[in-house]
């Protein structure tokens, strides 16, 4: 799956298990239950051959819970769900033959170097690459004989990216793979699944930053409480519930003049405060947007006013009914 | 099972790199050998007693027999006999003591010697008369007459009637008072027969080693560490890691990979069976340099360490699938650990128990496994090893099974 990453021109898809017409995942009102709190309830989506998708919602909507049972490390109250053609329930092992899972707060030997603990990775399997060739392609030569222990977040990041890679997974999950990195290794990383996705490959990918789902994925689906609300391509959601384009009031020192907010919220469709505390109002038009620009640009005197294009931010608002923190969580 | 080798390799890598861990199934054991037999085999031991004795002539010299008792109680080589001067008073010495030992006393009372030579006399008379009577026939009546009025004046001559008695005194706390009590006694009994004129013992008791030519203690110490040690590593470490591993995210990374349960079960019981015949091999040869040790262990040894191993190690993992916490992980091994050590006759033997607690120990793997390992490494003898190896056996066998049922490759 990728070969063309690799540089061995190998271009195998689901070897082993059957897939129709280019759907690696299907999943089928899919539950998961705990006690009285539903994690996941009736969750129907599927990923197609080659695209990244990603799974969007705060902390506690039931993200990890959906992969989880994608990667058979958890079971489905109800529903059905089929990896590469097999059933996570009735076919486990066969489908963990076939993917490569960098898990959550993912973590490995300590002990062992990076080198060792890839080795292991692909001595678990029966095919795959070169270690020494992941690790070339990933940049981790430098720290191959360095103790996983001893590395700071965002290698050990990119270590476990290594080890689901290793195998030559028909299908990568990666459950919130920049939470707790700092801007550049998060942005490092972006690049190191940028490349994958070049590549052709398949990826499942969890996040709570919007921005990451602009950056990489081609479709997405958005969870809240468990449920799926929006599952479509990224630019199909914005359009759709993120408005065509949107005005940004920067608050200064006093924030944002009430007089400035009143007319904003009377020509948008929605309007909504960020962390910074600057006024968004989201407009379906891009000329009605225009015409508020221009009044408000009289009214604002020196303030600061943008004329921005919407993004899954704006969706997750219109859908959500709030936008989410640095941490996850839902505001 | 092609998985398990490279598990295993990553485990061991692991583990060795791991310096507590290493500490605790290598270097422990050797420091705890090292201690118990510097502790018990160090030579005999010595026991330290006051004597206060009162009885002494008008010049202040004690009197013969006094001193003759005195001596006798310095001839044994258990004993450290020092003197408390008779003018001291006991209780005012005693709570001026700073420990113990020091507080253990024997008082010889005034008027001892007087009253031996009474007693002594009036026991001789009691002899003679009772072998007159036993004599019957073989005397005439006249002689047996005056037989009895000599015993009879002799009797009279004397005024004592009750032995005399001399006072140990030992603080309650003091563990080795009864030891101590039972030389004094014996002491006593053997100044006892010599005041009534009796030099040759008519019973007397003779040592021998048994079990093996050139035996020390640590041989006898040897094969109970090897058992504790092994279980503490199985009970107590593999729960602490494997649930470390569980709480860090390490068991899940393996159970989204092909690896198999029964694979991470296998491949921690393998391990753990080569750190415990290392740990074997590390404390034979520290044993043999050390204190000369010459129990070797045979391959029903290595078998039945390897056993062992297995069981404990899988009672572990089990232990390690109810608690996700490494710390209360490491509490119930030690719960489940400790008793089984001081129940099983591992660091004292059993005969120091209450009956109930013998019967205990009976039920205990730990009991079997130590006496399994002490009849092939020092008796050297495979008689009655059939009971260790079916208790080890049947206890490897269930839990196993019980580790792969209860260890989550799922819903962690």
């Amino acid at each position: 799956m990728f070969g063309d990453l690799f540089g061995n021109g190998e271009t195998v898809v689901c070897d082993g298990g059957t897939t129709d017409g280019g759907t690696v995942v299907e999943v089928d009102d899919l539950t998961r239950e705990y006690g009285s709190t539903v994690a996941a309830d009736g969750v129907t989506f599927d990923v197609r051959e080659e695209e990244v998708f990603a799974l969007v919602g705060p902390n506690g909507a039931g993200k990890t819970t959906v992969v989880e049972i994608l990667e058979c490390l958890r079971t489905p109250t109800s529903g059905s769900a089929t990896v590469v053609g097999f059933d996570v329930e009735r076919e486990p092992h066969a489908v963990k033959e076939r993917i490569g899972v960098l898990p959550q707060s993912f973590h490995t030997f300590d002990r062992l170097t990076v080198r060792e603990n890839v080795v292991l990775a692909r001595r678990l399997y029966d095919e795959g690459f070169a270690v020494e060739t992941v690790l070339d392609r990933l940049d981790l030569d430098g720290y191959a004989d360095t103790r996983f222990g001893a590395l700071s977040g965002g290698w050990q990041q990119r270590t476990g990216l290594a080890m689901a890679l290793v195998s030559d997974p028909d299908l990568l999950f990666l459950d919130e793979p920049t939470t707790g990195l700092d801007p550049a290794a998060r942005r490092t990383t972006w690049t190191q699944i940028d490349r994958l996705a070049d590549a052709g490959t398949t990826v499942v990918l969890t996040t709570h930053y919007m921005e990451e789902v602009e950056e990489l994925a081609d479709r997405a689906g958005l969870l809240v409480d468990g449920e799926l609300v929006a599952v479509d391509t990224v630019s199909t959601l914005v359009d759709r519930y993120g408005g065509a384009v949107k005005l940004v009031v920067r608050a200064g020192s006093d924030g944002v003049d009430e007089t400035v907010a009143t007319e904003l919220r009377s020509a948008a469709v929605e309007t909504y405060r960020t962390d910074a505390e600057d006024l968004v109002g989201l407009f379906d038009d891009r000329s009605r947007a225009q015409d508020a620009f221009g009044r408000l640009h009289d009214l604002a005197g020196d303030r600061s006013i943008d004329l921005v294009s919407a993004g899954m931010e704006d969706v997750f608002l219109r859908l959500a009914g709030g936008t989410l923190d640095a941490g996850g969580e839902l505001r | 099972m092609s998985r398990v080798w490279p598990l295993l390799v990553a485990l061991s890598r692991d583990w060795l790199r791991n310096r507590e861990a290493a500490f605790f199934a290598l270097l422990f054991p050797v420091i705890l050998l090292v201690i118990f037999s510097a502790v018990f085999a160090g030579g005999s031991a010595e026991f330290t007693l006051f004597v206060q004795n009162n009885d002494v002539e008008p010049g202040g010299e004690p009197t013969n027999l006094s001193s003759a008792f005195v001596e006798s109680l310095k001839g044994v080589d258990a004993l450290a006999v020092q003197s408390l001067d008779p003018d001291r008073n006991p209780t005012a010495w005693r709570e001026g003591s700073r420990t113990t030992e020091t507080q253990r006393l024997l008082v010889i009372p005034e008027g001892f010697g007087a009253a031996v030579r009474n007693r002594s006399l009036q026991v001789r008379m009691a002899v003679i008369a009772d072998t007159t009577e036993r004599m019957g026939g073989q005397l005439n009546a006249s002689q047996t007459a005056q037989i009895r009025r000599n015993v009879q004046r002799a009797r009279n001559a004397t005024n004592a009637t009750a032995p005399v008695t001399v006072a140990f005194r030992a603080p309650p706390d003091d563990e080795s008072a009864p030891t101590v009590r039972g030389i004094v006694d014996s002491v006593v009994a053997g100044f006892n027969d010599r005041a009534i004129g009796v030099e040759e013992p008519t019973v007397a008791v003779e040592s021998e080693r048994v079990g093996g030519e050139n035996l020390g203690a640590t041989d006898y110490y040897l094969p109970a560490f090897i058992a504790a040690v092994v279980l503490i590593n199985g009970v107590m470490t593999v729960p602490a890691v494997v649930a470390g591993f569980k709480h860090d995210g390490t068991l899940k990374r393996l159970a989204g990979t092909p690896l198999r349960r029964r694979d991470w079960i296998l491949a921690t019981i393998l391990q753990q069976t080569v750190i415990a015949l290392v740990m074997l091999g590390v404390m034979v040869v520290v044993a043999r340099l050390l204190f000369g040790v010459t129990a070797v262990p045979g391959p029903l040894s290595v078998a039945l360490v390897s056993l062992g191993a297995v069981a404990f190690t899988a009672l572990g993992i089990v232990l390690a699938g109810f608690l996700p916490d490494p710390d209360a992980a490491t509490s119930l091994g030690g719960a489940v650990a400790f008793p089984m050590m001081f129940l099983s006759g591992v660091f004292w033997e059993l005969d120091v128990m209450p009956p109930a607690i013998r019967t205990v120990a009976e039920f205990m793997p730990l009991y079997h496994f130590h006496r399994g390992l002490r009849q092939l490494m020092v008796r050297g003898t495979t008689e009655g090893l059939f009971v260790p190896f079916a208790v080890l056996g049947v206890m490897a066998a269930v839990f196993v099974v019980l580790a792969v049922r209860t260890t989550r490759w799922r819903d962690f």
